[in-house]
């Protein structure tokens, strides 16, 4: 019988490592990687937007509530949360919940609390000028803030939402612990399945996830870019 | 009323063993970090070093801390000669398990490129005027870097160290996956022996609270006992 070299192990177990059972059965691999950091990225950018600007507009006891609840929610671990989501979540709407689900729910959670800081933190450093100038054109507050305040303050926080992205791509492999089967995982079963090569499949799954962290990045960086040069 | 009795002491014991656990390994791995980081970022001032710092950080910021756990515990294993690997699963007195050793080893490595971009990001902070007025003053380049640049250097990257050292805290949970019976681990542990769900994952959670808030309180403290010139 020939050895089977690294190559081959990879090779023989690509697509499950690249998209799981798809279509056969539930999306898995790379493909649920990037499903769950896309999903989680969206939604912790409206979430962090809004609680940003709510930063930024509340005052009082409001406001320190939301920032004790921000400071909680970056105080502990990732998979603290994932743990309590996975748990909460089902018993709070009484229904099953898919690990995916929670997972993409913590994930969204956290992401969020970071960039509502940045979100404020580029909203302040607009100066008071431009709020001024623009409610004495006659706009509302709420139209200075979304036509003059947001566009300039966005610009501020590229990097801050391109660096989330990169730290959303990487976290989604905590899916792992309530097992959703995302490439960390299908990883780490085809390793204990084919049980040689443990090394070389760690590593070319640690390629891809560099792939997609760069990718990202580069992309990012890109738009963010071209967006802003008019 | 069962459900929001309180743990027992057993359980109660084994959580407050994985805090231990946590502390330690976190310590431990920061303490080494910053060695390495240190290293690291001195390595970026020089022509040759700079691609291999370059090299070092993206590798392992952009491929996730649970991958780099599974590659030093499953993969590097098997990369071993048969013999060290033997060695390194029996039992030999004061010398830590396979599962210690990756953890050790993934949490340093890990950390230590973001300590490293904070050390170099502080080097870079401190103005060439700085270095030329020290050794215009007759400093060596030794000591005008010690006395003068790496102060300065550490002054800045302070508040972005302090910051990784507690996502050091923070991810040392997932050397859970790997067999560590740290904080997370233990909660769980309990969690599926006593079903007490709320009580098991509310220490842990606690846990983390404390430690992030004691470190956060140290350095405040710290910070404000320097004199105002420095800070």
């Amino acid at each position: 019988m020939d050895a089977l070299s690294s190559w081959d192990v990879i090779k023989n177990n690509l697509p499950w490592l690249l998209w799981g059972a798809w279509p056969d059965g539930p999306l898995g691999g790379l493909a649920l990687t990037v499903v769950l950091a896309a999903g989680s990225a969206l939604g912790s950018a409206v979430l962090g937007l809004a609680l940003g600007i709510l930063l930024a507009v509340l005052r009082g006891v409001p406001r320190h509530a939301l920032l004790g609840t921000l400071a909680f929610l970056r105080a502990i671990p990732v998979l603290m949360l994932i743990f309590w989501v996975y748990f909460l979540l089902p018993i709070c709407l009484h229904i099953d919940v898919p690990g995916v689900w929670s997972v993409m729910c913590a994930l969204t959670l956290i992401s969020a609390a970071y960039l509502a800081h940045a979100v404020y933190a580029g909203i302040e450093g607009i100066s008071k000028g431009q709020w001024e100038a623009a409610l004495a054109t006659g706009l509302t507050h709420w139209q200075t803030l979304r036509l003059v305040i947001l566009p300039q303050a966005l610009r501020m926080m590229a990097p801050s939402f391109i660096n989330q992205w990169v730290t959303l791509i990487k976290d989604t492999s905590l899916a792992y612990i309530v097992g959703v089967g995302e490439l960390a995982m299908v990883t780490a079963q085809v390793s204990n399945r084919v049980m040689i090569y443990p090394a070389q499949l760690f590593l070319f799954a640690g390629v891809l996830y560099f792939a997609l962290c760069q990718g990202v990045t580069w992309a990012g960086n890109r738009v963010a870019k071209t967006a802003w040069q008019s | 009323m069962t459900a929001i009795a309180w743990l027992d002491r057993p359980y109660l014991l084994l959580l407050g063993h994985g805090l231990a656990v946590t502390i330690v390994l976190a310590a431990v791995c920061v303490t080494l970090a910053l060695a390495l980081g240190f290293a690291l970022a001195l390595a970026g001032r020089h022509r040759w070093g700079l691609p291999l710092t370059h090299a070092y950080t993206a590798a392992f910021r952009n491929t996730p801390l649970l991958l780099q756990l599974f590659f030093w515990y499953f993969g590097a294993m098997a990369l071993l000669p048969e013999a060290a690997r033997v060695w390194l699963n029996s039992p030999h007195a004061l010398w830590p398990t396979p599962e210690t050793l990756a953890a050790t080893l993934g949490l340093t490595l890990y950390t230590a490129a973001y300590f490293a971009e904070d050390i170099r990001a502080g080097l870079r902070g401190v103005p060439a005027g700085q270095w030329e007025a020290a050794l215009a003053i007759g400093l060596r380049p030794a000591q005008a870097f010690r006395f003068v640049v790496l102060p300065q250097a550490l002054r800045i990257s302070a508040p972005a160290l302090i910051g990784q050292i507690m996502n050091a805290v923070k991810n040392s949970s997932l050397t859970m996956a790997i067999g560590m019976a740290e904080l997370s681990y233990t909660s769980r542990q309990v969690e599926s022996a006593t079903f007490k769900t709320f009580q098991a994952f509310g220490f842990a959670t606690l846990g983390y609270v404390l430690l992030i808030v004691l470190i956060e309180t140290g350095w405040q403290i710290w910070r404000r006992q320097r004199p105002v010139w420095t800070r």
